[in-house]
This record gives C-alpha cells, sequence and structure tokens, in this order.
C-alpha cells in the first residue's frame, strides 16, 4: 500500500456509528420532525376521532343535504392540519442546503394525505358515514390540495385559511343542491367532474408545493 | 439623560392605545377578509337575497349563516393571535417587560376582536342596507345582531385562549373545526325542536330544549314573524348571556394563566398558597377571579332560564317566563296594503305590500268567474299565520264572506313563500280560492283544508281553465293521486262542462252549489 492510497482511503467508521441508521432515513425523519409531522399525525387521529364521535353520537344529520356537514367539516380540518406542517423553521436557509428538499416536502405530504384518508377510514368504521368512504377520501385530496396551494400565498401557518373557507362555502353550496364539479365536496360519489376537479386541484398543489415550497415570510413574520 | 426618561408629550396617545394601533395594523384578519367577503356573499347575502324582504326573516340570515362562517375564522384567528408569543418563542422576551401578561394578551385579543367585530358589523350593515331597499314596512331588529356579535365575541376568546394554552401549529385549525361542530350540533338540537315543514309550524313541546335555545344557528322564523306580533326577545338575551358569559370567564382565566402556569410548574397545596398570598398583582388576580366568577354565574343563570322557556300561547314562539314581556303579545298595529280592482278587494299586511299586485292580478279573474254566486268571497285578506297559539289554514269565513290565507299558507300549498315565483304563485292561489270557495266555510284556524271530490274537481279544473291557468287534475297541487279511470271520467265531464257558455255554467252552479258543496253532485250529473 502506498503513502497516496492510505491518504485516498477512507478512514475507518468509528464503532458507535456503525449502528447509525442510514442517512437519507434520517434526513427524511429530521425533516418530519422539523414539520411536526408526528404531532401532525396524533392531530390526524384527533380528526378521525371527532369523526368517530360525530357518526356515533349524531352530531349530525343521518340524511339527507344536512348529512355530509359534519363529516365535511372534520375532512377540511384534517386538511388544515397538513396543510400547518408545510411550515419549515429555518426558512430560505434550509433551500439552500440540499437536493432532496422537494423530495422530502412530496413524500411528506402524500404520506399525510395517505394517513388523513386512513384515520378518517378508521375514524368512519363500523358507523353509517354518508356517501361513504370515496367521498371522504376524495374530499381529504380536494382540500389538502387547496391547503398546499394556498401554504404557496399564505407560508404554512395560515394555509388552513383556504380549506376552511372552501368548506364553508360548501356547506352553503350543499344546501343549494349545486352540480357544478368544482363544488367536489357536495357532489355524490359517482360525479367523475367532481374527481376530475379534486384531483387536479390536488396535483397542482402537490406539484406547486414540492418544487416551490411554501412560503417562509408573511404569515411567519406576524 | 437615558431615553427611558425622556418625558412623554403630552399630546401622545396613552402607550396602551399605540399598543392597540400595532395590534390593528399587524393583524392577520384583514388578509382574510377577501376571502370572508367571498363567502358572505354566496351564503349569506344570497340566501338572505331568497327570501321575502321581511326584516325579521332577513335578520335570520345573521344568526344561521352569517355566524357560522365567521365562527371558522374568529376562532382559528382568534387562536393564531393567542398564541403568537409560544410559537414565535418570545415568551420569556416579553415576560421581561413591565407591562402586566394579561393586559398585553388583552391587547393582542382586542385587535383579533375588533377586526373581527368591525367585519361583523360591516357585514350586517351591508344585509340591512339591502332589506332596507326593498322592505316596504317595519324596521331592522337587533337582537339577532347582539347575539351574533355576542357569537363572534366568544368564539374568538375562545380561540385566543386555546391559543395561549397550546401554541402549537395545530391550534388554529383544530379550533376553527371544533367550534363549527359545536355550532351544528346545536344547529341539529335547534331544529329538532322548531317547526320545519310538515305538519306544524309551531315549536314541538320543549323536550330537552335547552341546548337547542342557546344555539343561536335556528330555522329561520316564520314568513310573518315579528309582524303581526312583536318578536319576543327572551331567546335572544338568554344567548346573548350565555355566550357573554362564557367570554367574560374565558378572559378572567387568561389573567389567572401565569398563576395557573406555575401552579402547573410546581404544583402542590405550598405553591397554590404562594400563589394566592403572593404581593405582585393581587389586585388583577382577584379581578380576574371576579370575572371568571361572574361570566360562569351568567352563563349557568343562561342556561337554567333556557330550561324554563315554553311555548307562547299567543304568538307560538317560545318565551321565558323570567324575561317575558306581556307587551311583545299585544299585535302590532298596521294598516293594510288594498288594491280594488274588478270588485273584488285583495288587503295584505304592509309587510307584504310587495307582492300585492301579483296577488291581486292572480286572485281577481277567479273572484269574477264565482262573483254573485252563494258564499262567494267579496274581499281577500291576509291574516297571521298563527293566531291563540294555533297554525291559522286559509279558507272563507264571514259575513260578508272574506276568503283569508296567511304568509305561509294557501289552500293546500305551505311554506313555500321565499320568492315570488311568477308561474307557481297565480296558479296556487287560484286554486287556493276556489277550494276554500267549493268545500264551503268552515272554521279553518288549526285544521287542515278539505279536498276536493271529483264533482268540485271538475268544477274547479274549468273555472281555472277559463282564467288561462292549469287545471287542477293535471298539477295534481295538494289533491290526491287519481286513479286513471277517475282522471279519464273527470276529464270526459270538465270536457262537458267547459262546453257550457259562461252564464250557463254560472246559472248550473248558482243552483247546485250547495249541494256540490256537501259532496252530493256526482260526475254524472255534471252538465
Amino acid at each position: 500500500m502506498t503513502a497516496a492510497a492510505g491518504v485516498l482511503k477512507p478512514p475507518a467508521a468509528p464503532a458507535g456509528a456503525v449502528r447509525r441508521c442510514p442517512a437519507g432515513i434520517r434526513l427524511t425523519w429530521l425533516h418530519l420532525r422539523t414539520r411536526r409531522v408526528p404531532a401532525g399525525i396524533l392531530a390526524l387521529a384527533v380528526c378521525g376521532a371527532l369523526l368517530h364521535a360525530a357518526l356515533h353520537w349524531h352530531w349530525g344529520f343521518n340524511s339527507g343535504p344536512y348529512a355530509q356537514q359534519a363529516p365535511m367539516i372534520i375532512e377540511a380540518g384534517a386538511a388544515a392540519v397538513i396543510a400547518a406542517t408545510a411550515h419549515s423553521p429555518f426558512g430560505e436557509t434550509e433551500r439552500s442546503a440540499g437536493r432532496w428538499l422537494p423530495c422530502l416536502r412530496l413524500l411528506a405530504a402524500i404520506g399525510l394525505t395517505g394517513l388523513a384518508i386512513l384515520a378518517l377510514q378508521l375514524g368512519a368504521a363500523g358507523e353509517n358515514l354518508n356517501d361513504g368512504i370515496a367521498v371522504l377520501a376524495r374530499n381529504v385530496i380536494g382540500f389538502t390540495g387547496l391547503g398546499l396551494l394556498c401554504s404557496l400565498v399564505t407560508g404554512g401557518l395560515l394555509a388552513w385559511i383556504l380549506p376552511m373557507g372552501y368548506m364553508v362555502f360548501c356547506q352553503y353550496a350543499l344546501l343549494e343542491a349545486w352540480k357544478a364539479p368544482w363544488t367536489w365536496p357536495v357532489r355524490p360519489p359517482a360525479d367523475r367532474g367532481a374527481w376530475i376537479c379534486a384531483s387536479l386541484v390536488f396535483a397542482a398543489g402537490l406539484l406547486l408545493f414540492t418544487l416551490r415550497g411554501p412560503r417562509t415570510r408573511l404569515s411567519d413574520d406576524s | 439623560m437615558t431615553v427611558m426618561s425622556v418625558p412623554r408629550p403630552a399630546w401622545a396617545p396613552p402607550r396602551s392605545a399605540r399598543a392597540l394601533r400595532l395590534e390593528f395594523k399587524r393583524n392577520a384578519v384583514p388578509y382574510v377578509l377577501p376571502l370572508l367577503a367571498a363567502v358572505f356573499y354566496f351564503d349569506t347575502l344570497r340566501t338572505a337575497d331568497g327570501f321575502p324582504p321581511v326584516w325579521t326573516l332577513r335578520a335570520s340570515a345573521i344568526t344561521n349563516h352569517m355566524l357560522f362562517e365567521f365562527s371558522v375564522f374568529a376562532a382559528g384567528l382568534g387562536a393564531w393571535a393567542g398564541s403568537r408569543e409560544g410559537r414565535t418563542k418570545t415568551v420569556d422576551l416579553v415576560a421581561a417587560t413591565p407591562r402586566a401578561p394579561w393586559a398585553r394578551r388583552s391587547i393582542a385579543l382586542a385587535g383579533a376582536l375588533c377586526w373581527m367585530l368591525l367585519a361583523f358589523l360591516a357585514g350586517v350593515a351591508v344585509l340591512y342596507i339591502q332589506t332596507a331597499l326593498q322592505a316596504t314596512w317595519g324596521g331592522p331588529p337587533l337582537w339577532p345582531v347582539f347575539a351574533g356579535a355576542a357569537g363572534v365575541t366568544v368564539v374568538t376568546v375562545l380561540g385566543f385562549t386555546a391559543g395561549v394554552l397550546f401554541p402549537g401549529r395545530f391550534t388554529a385549525p383544530l379550533v376553527a373545526i371544533g367550534v363549527v361542530l359545536l355550532d351544528q350540533v346545536g344547529f341539529r338540537e335547534a331544529l329538532n325542536v322548531t317547526g320545519t315543514g310538515g305538519a306544524s309550524i309551531l315549536p314541538s313541546p320543549p323536550t330537552s330544549a335547552t341546548y337547542a335555545l342557546l344555539s343561536p344557528a335556528n330555522s329561520p322564523p316564520l314568513l310573518d314573524g315579528g309582524v303581526y306580533y312583536h318578536l319576543a326577545p327572551d331567546v335572544s338575551i338568554v344567548q346573548v348571556m350565555f355566550m357573554g358569559g362564557i367570554a367574560v370567564a374565558l378572559f378572567g382565566v387568561l389573567g389567572l394563566m401565569p398563576g395557573l402556569r406555575e401552579l402547573g410548574s410546581a404544583g402542590g397545596l405550598r405553591s397554590l398558597r404562594a400563589v394566592f398570598t403572593r404581593g405582585d398583582g393581587w389586585l388583577s388576580r382577584a379581578v380576574a377571579v371576579l370575572l371568571v366568577g361572574c361570566g360562569i354565574a351568567a352563563s349557568g343563570t343562561a342556561f337554567a332560564l333556557a330550561g324554563t322557556a315554553q311555548v307562547d300561547t299567543v304568538t307560538g314562539g317560545w318565551e321565558i317566563p323570567a324575561l317575558h314581556s306581556a307587551a311583545s303579545d299585544q299585535p302590532v298595529p298596521a294598516a293594510p296594503d288594498c288594491t280594488f280592482s274588478s270588485g273584488f278587494q285583495v288587503c295584505v299586511h304592509p309587510a307584504f305590500g310587495f307582492y300585492l299586485h301579483n296577488v291581486a292580478a292572480a286572485l281577481d279573474p277567479v273572484a269574477a268567474q264565482i262573483a254573485g254566486l252563494p258564499g262567494a268571497p267579496v274581499r281577500a285578506q291576509e291574516v297571521a299565520s298563527v293566531s291563540g297559539g294555533q297554525d291559522v289554514q286559509s279558507g272563507i269565513s264571514g259575513n260578508p264572506p272574506v276568503f283569508e290565507f296567511t304568509a305561509e299558507r294557501v289552500g293546500t300549498l305551505f311554506g313555500e313563500f321565499y320568492g315570488y315565483d311568477p308561474v307557481v304563485w297565480p296558479e296556487e292561489f287560484q286554486q287556493g280560492l276556489l277550494e276554500a270557495f267549493l268545500t264551503g266555510p268552515s272554521q279553518y284556524a288549526g285544521s287542515a283544508p278539505n279536498l276536493l271530490d271529483p264533482a268540485q274537481l271538475v268544477v274547479a279544473d274549468v273555472l281555472l281553465t277559463a282564467v288561462g291557468s292549469q287545471p287542477m287534475h293535471a298539477s295534481n297541487s295538494g289533491q290526491p293521486a287519481l286513479k286513471s279511470g277517475l282522471a279519464t271520467e273527470i276529464f270526459a265531464a270538465a270536457q262537458r262542462f267547459a262546453r257550457l257558455s259562461a252564464s250557463a255554467r254560472h246559472a248550473w252552479l248558482a243552483t247546485h252549489l250547495t249541494a256540490l258543496r256537501v259532496g252530493q253532485i256526482t260526475l254524472a250529473q255534471i252538465p
């Protein structure tokens, strides 16, 4: 072995570091922690429990147009929780630090959306959910798309505003029996246009959120 | 001389006013106002626009729609303002300032609350200006505004307190959905004890009505609620007291927050004693405890009062004996709006003057067809839809006969007068008049209208066709579905009767009307 080879060879890892998890997993875990994703999962579980309580104790109506109101409120709440996890405490500094950030954002958003649907589905298990689980999933992805889009303008901490505002509008659209596909939360599960609209909003929100990330000033400064 | 020792100029505003100005300037509510305005337009304004321009009815949109949409943002933004110190990690920094934490938080709360109340009152102003431009009688009711403002206040204070207690990023959305869920639960409870259609327009007996009456969200009142009788403010007073009490108690909790934090961190009876015997800030702690006590007392009293509510035997609304004023059971004096054309007078309450000419245009041709026949009305008069605590149906009564209808019912049509329908309205008024005429004078109060038998239906159809309206058996409005064989017979009899000249029909009716009314005429006997 030459002297040069000894220099170029990477030094042996310390004994304690061998058991450490791979860098990718650690990076992902750190990213999720900075976004308070574990607390967000807890908040989604609370939403699921709320949905269960609302259906079990009949907080809403059992049939008719009113029946969708309480589930819709909770679905929008779950989406608002996901949008709130968009906020990063590091702001612009983080963006200059690595190229994996968009992938991590994408992973977090998709994972949390899936978890939200799962949590709400578990909450509705054994109860009579009006319009079924398909509408629940459609509403969650649509509201989440709105939340992610809103985070581009307001920052993550105030990104709950748009999903909640749209939910309030949809309560009116529900009672007025609007049929436009862009009012997807009030449409029946078989409405293809509603699915397309919700999916488009989610895709647009996800794409822009992944590429650009949430706004790091405005709401976070106030 | 240091900066701290510079004397304040005489004209300078108080420090709290400057702090409040800064709060107004940096508050998040203005950013949400465009979204709130859009939701207000679609939900509140469009819904209210669908109601007839009657003040009480339009004002119900404040508590039923406006409060719901404002609650979401008031709770969320209240939590946002309340969580600021925790969110920005400045708790220790501001703790070193001479201003007391309660005063500091009060200013932050006032900033958010003033913005929300300002937006709320602006919305009310828009709603009331729109109504004032269309209403023909009455004035703006203030109790729904007070109840709505109390609702916005309590929700903002609730959100703010939650934000102070749990200053996390998820607090705002979770508080927002919690508040709107509470609103929904209250709305559902409220609908359970109010008539929303069907058999009765009156409230159900007050079983488990306490929660329902404390909910500001409710079904819209009767179309003529507050028109013939004053709308008793009993329930609104209780709601304001209940929500105001909660807000005051929560505000007191904010004042006790530093002590509670110390208790939470230290724990034990000794630290509790230390918190209460500490010399500094005892006055603010005493005031905070007093506020908590007063708030709980007010809410508890309101809750107890709501439990004593009963149905008003005069107006049919809710009354709370301890708060009820007998003056609100007195009829409101108003000279009816009347029109007199073609020998038939039509009168409505001035609050419904906007549809007087539509009603007259619908009734006049039918009244002309039956004029001169025994029991034919000489006048149509709108009356209160509740009398002596009972629903009032439409019908013909008195001498000379008068066709009476209500803002809720004409004939078998009920609860569909929320907007003028140029197709349905004239036909329903005409059918209502003919039904009442062909079934004869009746004691209409509290009893369902009579349905026409086949011979009466033939006569009604022919008279309706003669004035250019759709026959009843075709529209089937309010009448039971006919079997196909019977429908054919009715159609054939109607064709026969229609072939008679108007004078011949009139003469036949003059002779056979009494028998027709008691159901002694068969289809075969119709010429």
